[in-house]
């Protein structure tokens, strides 16, 4: 399973490598004074992308990644907790346009707070608000960063 | 000298106003408390509080994020003491000898001495700041793109090569980092580069958003995923901070010596606090008349080995002030964001700053002395009202995380989408941690790419494209002869370890 993700890794750098490559042509290549133009440093890291990707997949094709034992492979992965705290994010992320900085960051507390094991989620929801409207005010009224609002200024 | 006095004074003047003081105080308030909660640190906070700068003035901000970062290094002993889990890398050698310490009931004269530590040498390295960081900013004004390039180079090499396990991921971390930086408008011919078509990357990705993605989203999606259990809450007690006679015998030429090895590793650009604590921790081992006392020898901690490693933590920390404020150069994760933090006030560190924003450095110089008293005054009578932190639950801690993370982040652009990308990055740095991919390089990548790829240009245009340029001017040259060795020693002595592995 290790293997598999190592060698995952090193194709996604080749593969980004690559595509950095075929993407650096599509720029101008006029070059004025310098002789090198737009093209050049993405070119370069292009490079240097698929250089890297190229030796992390030898070394994971010889014996895997160097100077590095895996030892989590065998570790219980709470994948639940995991799926609670990404779901809250992209919720978040979904709903905050349209209900309100408040309430989709009560959300976020209260679906995290659940993933790293929490069972109270509504003593999670009191904390959330506890902690959500002072730094919302705070933000808003104080330090003029602007934040979706649900109603008014207050919420 | 009397110049820099009557600068250094005139920054004082700034650095005392009430309203610059509060803001110092807020920043040490804050960092001390990021230091203590296991999770969060400097790199994190300054990124999450950038959204100030929308309302707050350049001085006043800047002075806050230093009072983050310095008190996230004193914040970050207690954690180390008292649980036995280092907040940072940083604080590793600290956990050894405190932790063991605060077993045998003596926690208090450990917290005792990594505070007052931590204030020796944050004072000793602020002064050899001021001394020195003139003379850096006067040499820097010699130099030209070619230089800049050349010391940029270097710093990415030194950054990502040098530390970690693998010269390989490091140099991998960093080319993502670079391609990263790329994405958005190219700054010299204005050509739109890998964005897709996609409105919100002509502008570039946001290095908030990539920093709080790699901090605080993986971080927290990676606890949960493998160490989501709740630690044993074994937090040692407290005790009395009073120091004895013999324990100040035993700490102040420690913390000299911490000093004086953890600045100029600071300062070059090497990055990272790793070396000079292990360095430090090692010669207090080698030069203490108690041995025995040190726990990798059974003992019951050795005070020293507290002091060393926490004095020389600090004084890192602001010898990286120095190639920050005089050549713009950030040699760790957080000195990359308080880059971005100046660049969002459209000011550039470097030498230039020393002329066009004189007192708005001094003034920043003068906060830090400023800052390290306060820090002290905060974390040695009141450590105790800290040591509460430690019990916040990881449930409440991690979402608490997340709600400010996802502040900074949207209310940059007010984009959902933004959002989206930040939980990506999140997932593709649980990737990097699980496998052992160092993420400050992503981060000086990002911040370093576009700016020596400006340099680069400049200095071939100059030079009509000429590329021995670099290697012409004495400076520039220099500057690459090292990265070359640096890129190469290494593997030239390993190649010689191994091959006299193979002959035994």
């Amino acid at each position: 399973m290790s293997r598999a993700w190592q060698f995952g890794i090193a194709v996604f750098v080749l593969v980004l490598g690559i595509v950095y490559g075929v993407g650096a042509l599509g720029f101008p290549a006029e070059t004025g004074y310098a002789g090198i133009g737009a093209r050049f440093f993405p070119t370069l890291i292009a490079s240097a992308l698929v250089i890297t990707g190229a030796l992390l997949l030898w070394q994971v094709a010889t014996g895997g990644l160097r100077n590095f034992t895996d030892e989590l492979a065998d570790a219980a992965v709470n994948l639940g907790g995991g799926l609670w705290v990404s779901g809250g994010v992209l919720l978040y992320a979904l709903v905050i346009t349209h209900i309100g900085f408040v309430l989709a960051a009560t959300l976020l507390f209260v679906c995290v707070a659940r993933g790293f094991g929490s069972r109270r989620w509504w003593l999670d929801l009191v904390f959330g608000v506890a902690l959500v409207l002072p730094v919302f005010w705070l933000f808003t009224m104080v330090l003029d960063v602007s934040l979706p609002h649900l109603l008014n200024d207050w919420i | 000298m009397p110049e820099t006095l009557g600068l250094l004074l005139g920054g004082f003047e700034l650095a005392l106003q009430p309203v610059n003081l509060m803001w110092a105080f807020i920043g040490c308030l804050l960092g001390t408390a990021i230091g203590v909660l296991p999770g969060i640190g400097p790199a994190l906070t300054v990124a999450m509080l950038l959204p100030v700068t929308a309302k707050v003035d350049p001085t006043s901000a800047l002075i806050m994020f230093c009072g983050v970062y310095y008190g996230a290094m004193f914040g970050g002993s207690t954690t180390s003491i008292l649980m036995n889990t280092p907040g940072e890398s940083a604080s590793m050698m600290t956990t050894l000898e405190g932790n063991r310490m605060a077993k045998n009931g003596r926690a208090g004269p450990a917290l005792a001495t990594a505070a007052i530590g931590s204030f020796v040498a944050g004072t000793i390295a602020t002064l050899l700041l001021t001394l020195f960081a003139p003379l850096v900013a006067d040499l820097g004004l010699k130099f030209g793109p070619a230089e800049f390039f050349a010391l940029m180079v270097l710093a990415f090499v030194t950054v990502s090569a040098v530390l970690g396990s693998s010269m390989l991921r490091g140099l991998t971390s960093l080319s993502i980092g670079l391609a990263i930086g790329l994405i958005g408008m190219d700054n010299i011919s204005g050509v739109a580069r890998y964005t897709l078509g996609v409105a919100e990357f002509v502008d570039g990705i946001e290095f908030v958003l990539v920093a709080v993605g790699l901090f605080a989203v993986s971080e927290a999606l990676y606890t949960v995923l493998y160490d989501s259990k709740e630690s044993d809450g074994s937090v040692n007690r407290m005790g009395s901070t009073w120091m004895s006679r013999e324990d100040w015998k035993r700490s102040w030429p420690a913390w000299l010596r911490g000093t004086l090895i953890g600045f100029p590793f600071g300062s070059v650009p090497a990055g990272g606090a790793e070396i000079p604590t292990f360095l430090s921790y090692t010669t207090e081992r080698k030069l203490s008349k108690h041995p025995k006392d040190f726990a990798t020898s059974g003992g019951p901690g050795a005070i020293e080995g507290v002091a060393g490693p926490e004095a020389a933590n600090n004084a890192t920390a602001t010898g990286a002030m120095v190639p920050l404020l005089t050549l713009g150069i950030p040699t760790s994760a957080t000195a990359a964001i308080l880059i971005a933090a100046f660049q969002n006030y459209n000011l550039q560190p470097g030498p230039m700053l020393f002329i066009d924003n004189a007192p708005l450095v001094w003034g920043l110089i003068a906060s830090l002395y400023v800052g390290n008293v306060m820090l002290l005054i905060l974390n040695l009578p009141l450590v105790g009202l800290w040591a509460r932190l430690l019990r916040v639950p990881k449930p409440q801690l991690y979402a608490g995380i997340l709600v400010f993370a996802s502040i900074g982040v949207f209310s940059m652009r007010q984009s959902w989408f933004d959002l989206v990308l930040m939980y990506i990055i999140g997932v593709i740095g649980v990737i990097m941690r699980r496998f052992d991919f160092p993420v400050a390089p992503v981060i000086i990548g990002m911040i370093l790419g576009p700016m020596s790829e400006k340099q680069l240009r400049n200095a071939l245009s100059i030079a009509q494209g000429d590329w021995l340029v670099f290697f012409k001017q004495p400076i520039a040259a220099t500057l690459m002869a090292m990265t070359f060795l640096v890129l190469f020693v290494p593997i030239i002595l390993r190649r010689r370890g191994v091959r006299l592995h193979e002959d035994d």
